[in-house]
């Protein structure tokens, strides 16, 4: 066979998503590759700019699909400081809690979408079933299991039911078995080691030189976490450790996942016992008339309302379960924030992918995909 | 039991047909019921039969497998048609029957219907020649082995003419792996088969069974089965060894382009190739019909209880390759073809000088004697 180009996606098994890699190959070695981005653009910045501070958190939900949570935190953090809005601290509790249960739940769709692309086929409905409890979870408090519109500029909309922390417990002690099961199938086994060691090497160097972060970056040994490096919220009273490996393989970013969804377990036990004993307000209580929840006025009325409030600007870093994500939110003094710009995670690791791909077997394509953990709304926001 | 064969139950059941037909028309009676027409008649009977039971136990297999799978994966597997689920695959059967059959624009149309028929047809000659009982058993072919082992191995070139005549380049990298894949397991599979011929003395399947009367073939020969089973992961093409038709980069690899009946066919064959490889690892290493001597022989004497005890061992070799699916990642192409030469010629190698040692010494401490070894 000559060499050619084949385009993987932007409907094919491996993209988990709208995205189309295009891979020049010799028989089944990968000579170069070519992501295309761009097939899920629906223009949320540009929308947010003609939205109620409020409504903007609608769309951080479909910014990414698995990690709504993440996005929508990262949004309210820098909308906060463009208002000049503290939350309470309960509030900040409770989005910590929901970032960590988030990015469990993603991380777990990672595991099962992940040894999908090896074959594995019954971790996939594994990760699936577990990943179900923390959608449950959700539910219970946010009444969504994937687009929750929870968090508001100012706190939180509701508090979480009663009874919810101890079944949130029970989840995170079933939760701390099954990752022991995972390990068990995927690190106990010689293919899975076979195929994932040494495989798609993205070294620190050129992962600070790609803007590559988050798991692929601690993976390469760097020990780089925003909520330890530029602690949000209340991360700072907590006590957990930064996932790290050496590799820079494909092994060490699903060693770097699993041991941040067990840091994760940590983190929200810790939560859990300080929503136990400290109740307090849901929302800030020196929140202007026009930002209200959940009634936003329409109109002239909103205006005038706002006219004497000051201008200011807002930014803000999450470590997201992708990556390193960045809000920056201008408040000119309209009832819509005047522009919101987002710097997705994903978006700069696919975009290394000449880096980690050149090679490599079309056979590991996939895997190291995977091990990228990619999610196309992001990406394209 | 062993006077009752397949044959000649197609022969009375022709011959009955024949004669109603002659009683009701008398003046064709004479012509119809000659022994030639009845036994022309009775070869057909015989073929639908063996069609029947293949397609049968194709099906079921199809069942047996989305029942474990399930299980193995914390759900139930199908359970809505039929008792837990058994006619669901006839509804999906006949769900693809009624499909539009999709060619793409350029594919070659010789190549794009004449891959999936002789798939198909190859994959059920495979099943006819098989002896199940001792009266299910399409006459004692002295080299039945090889012929069935020569027939396996042609589908690669059919994977292979069906993949390239596509036009997509996902097929025919799925073909290329298909032919790559053949140089990986063909030589271990006929190495761990010599051991069994050499252990038995003979090519014939029917031998080879009644050989283990004393002791079944995988004790002494286990080296021999774990190579021989898998290598017949990788001629079956399931997983760990499924990279022609590995899903998450080649979409369905060989197999793609193909909608509706055509699809079918492929699927059908493949199940068909796993029923037939599961049955020889009962024949060649499970002692086939038979039951060791310790068991009363009230549960051999029963009608049919030769091929009872036969698919009851097919459908637990098979539930193993299930289970092999539900635990194991795919491997690449290399590394299969790694693992066939540097490990399981080796030791197929090894079982070899095992069976040949077996036969000089022909009694064994633990398993007992071979009943006529080298003689």
């Amino acid at each position: 066979m000559s060499e050619m180009w084949i385009n993987m996606g932007p409907q094919h098994p491996m993209t988990h998503g709208l995205w189309n890699l295009r891979v020049k190959i010799d028989g089944e070695m990968v000579l170069d590759v070519d992501p295309e981005m761009g097939y899920l653009h629906r223009g949320i910045e540009k929308i947010s700019e003609d939205r109620h501070y409020n409504e903007v958190i609608t769309l951080m939900d479909r910014c990414c699909y698995v990690a709504g949570f993440a996005w929508e935190h990262l949004y309210i953090l820098a909308a906060e400081q463009a208002l000049h809005i503290r939350p309470p601290e309960r509030a900040e509790y409770l989005r910590v809690m929901s970032d960590e249960f988030q990015r469990i739940g993603s991380h777990l769709m990672w595991y099962a979408a992940f040894v999908q692309d090896l074959g594995l086929m019954s971790p996939f409905l594994y990760g699936m079933r577990d990943r179900d409890l923390v959608l449950d979870l959700f539910q219970a408090y946010t009444g969504a299991r994937l687009t929750y519109e929870y968090m508001r500029v100012g706190g939180v909309r509701n508090d979480v039911p009663p009874g919810f922390t101890d079944r949130a417990r029970k989840v995170l002690d079933w939760l701390d078995d099954r990752y022991r099961e995972y390990d068990a199938l995927c690190m106990g086994s010689t293919i899975f080691r076979e195929r994932c060691d040494d495989l798609g090497i993205l070294k620190a160097n050129d992962c600070v030189a790609h803007g590559v972060t988050g798991p692929m970056l601690r993976a390469a040994g760097v020990r780089r976490d925003l909520r330890k490096d530029r602690p949000y919220a209340v991360y700072k009273q907590i006590d957990f450790d930064v996932a790290q490996a050496d590799a820079a393989d494909v092994t060490a970013r699903y060693l770097v996942r699993m041991e941040e969804m067990r840091q994760s377990n940590r983190i929200l036990r810790q939560v859990l016992d300080w929503l136990d004993h400290h109740p307090g307000p849901m929302m800030a209580d020196n929140l202007p008339r026009w930002l209200g929840a959940p009634y936003a006025p329409i109109g002239n009325e909103g205006y005038l309302l706002k006219r004497s409030y000051p201008k200011g600007t807002g930014f803000s870093a999450v470590e997201e379960p992708h990556g390193e994500a960045c809000a920056y939110v201008v408040n000119e003094g309209a009832l819509h924030p005047y522009r919101v710009k987002f710097r997705s995670p994903v978006f700069s690791n696919i975009s290394a992918a000449r880096q980690y791909l050149v090679g490599y077997h079309v056979a590991d394509i996939p895997p190291i995909m995977g091990s990228v953990d990619v999610c196309v709304g992001e990406v394209d926001r | 039991m062993s006077s009752a064969t397949l044959y000649s139950v197609s022969y009375a059941l022709a011959a009955l047909i024949l004669n109603v037909i002659g009683f009701i028309i008398p003046p064709i009676r004479a012509p119809i019921t000659n022994v030639d027409v009845v036994t022309v008649l009775a070869v057909l009977i015989f073929g639908a039969l063996l069609l029947a039971a293949s397609m049968l136990n194709t099906i079921l297999l199809i069942w047996w497998e989305r029942k474990l799978l399930g299980r193995f994966m914390d759900r139930r597997g199908a359970m809505h048609v039929g008792f837990a689920g058994l006619l669901q695959n006839f509804a999906d059967g006949f769900k693809l029957f009624r499909k539009n059959t999709f060619q793409p624009a350029e594919a070659d149309t010789l190549g794009f219907y004449s891959g999936p028929t002789a798939y198909m047809v190859t994959s059920m000659i495979l099943f006819g020649i098989l002896p199940i009982s001792s009266g299910w058993n399409s006459g004692s072919l002295p080299l039945s082995l090889l012929l069935a082992l020569a027939i396996f191995s042609f589908a690669p070139l059919f994977i292979f003419v069906s993949a390239w005549s596509s036009n997509n380049k996902y097929s025919l990298m799925g073909g290329m792996r298909s032919a790559a894949q053949m140089i990986a397991y063909e030589v271990p599979i006929l190495l761990a088969v010599v051991s069994v011929v050499i252990l038995s003395g003979s090519f014939s399947l029917t031998t080879i069974v009644y050989e283990q009367q004393n002791y079944w073939f995988w004790g002494p020969l286990v080296v021999a089965l774990i190579v021989f089973v898998a290598a017949m992961l990788a001629e079956m093409e399931r997983i760990p060894f499924d990279l022609p038709e590995a899903e998450a980069e080649l979409v369905e690899g060989w197999n793609t382009e193909y909608g509706g009946m055509l699809f079918a066919f492929f699927m059908l064959a493949d199940y068909l190739r796993a029923l037939v490889g599961s049955i020889l690892v009962v024949l060649l290493f499970l002692g086939g019909w038979t039951l060791p001597t310790w068991v009363p022989s009230a549960a051999t004497s029963f009608p049919l209880a030769g091929i009872l005890w036969f698919m009851l061992k097919t459908y637990l070799v098979f539930g193993l390759f299930v289970w092999v699916r539900a635990s194991l990642p795919r491997v690449r192409t290399d590394q299969l073809l790694r693992v066939g030469w540097n490990r399981m010629i080796p030791l197929a190698l090894l079982s070899v000088f095992l069976a040949a040692a077996l036969v000089t010494v022909r009694c064994v401490p633990v398993f007992g004697c071979v009943p006529s070894a080298g003689a």
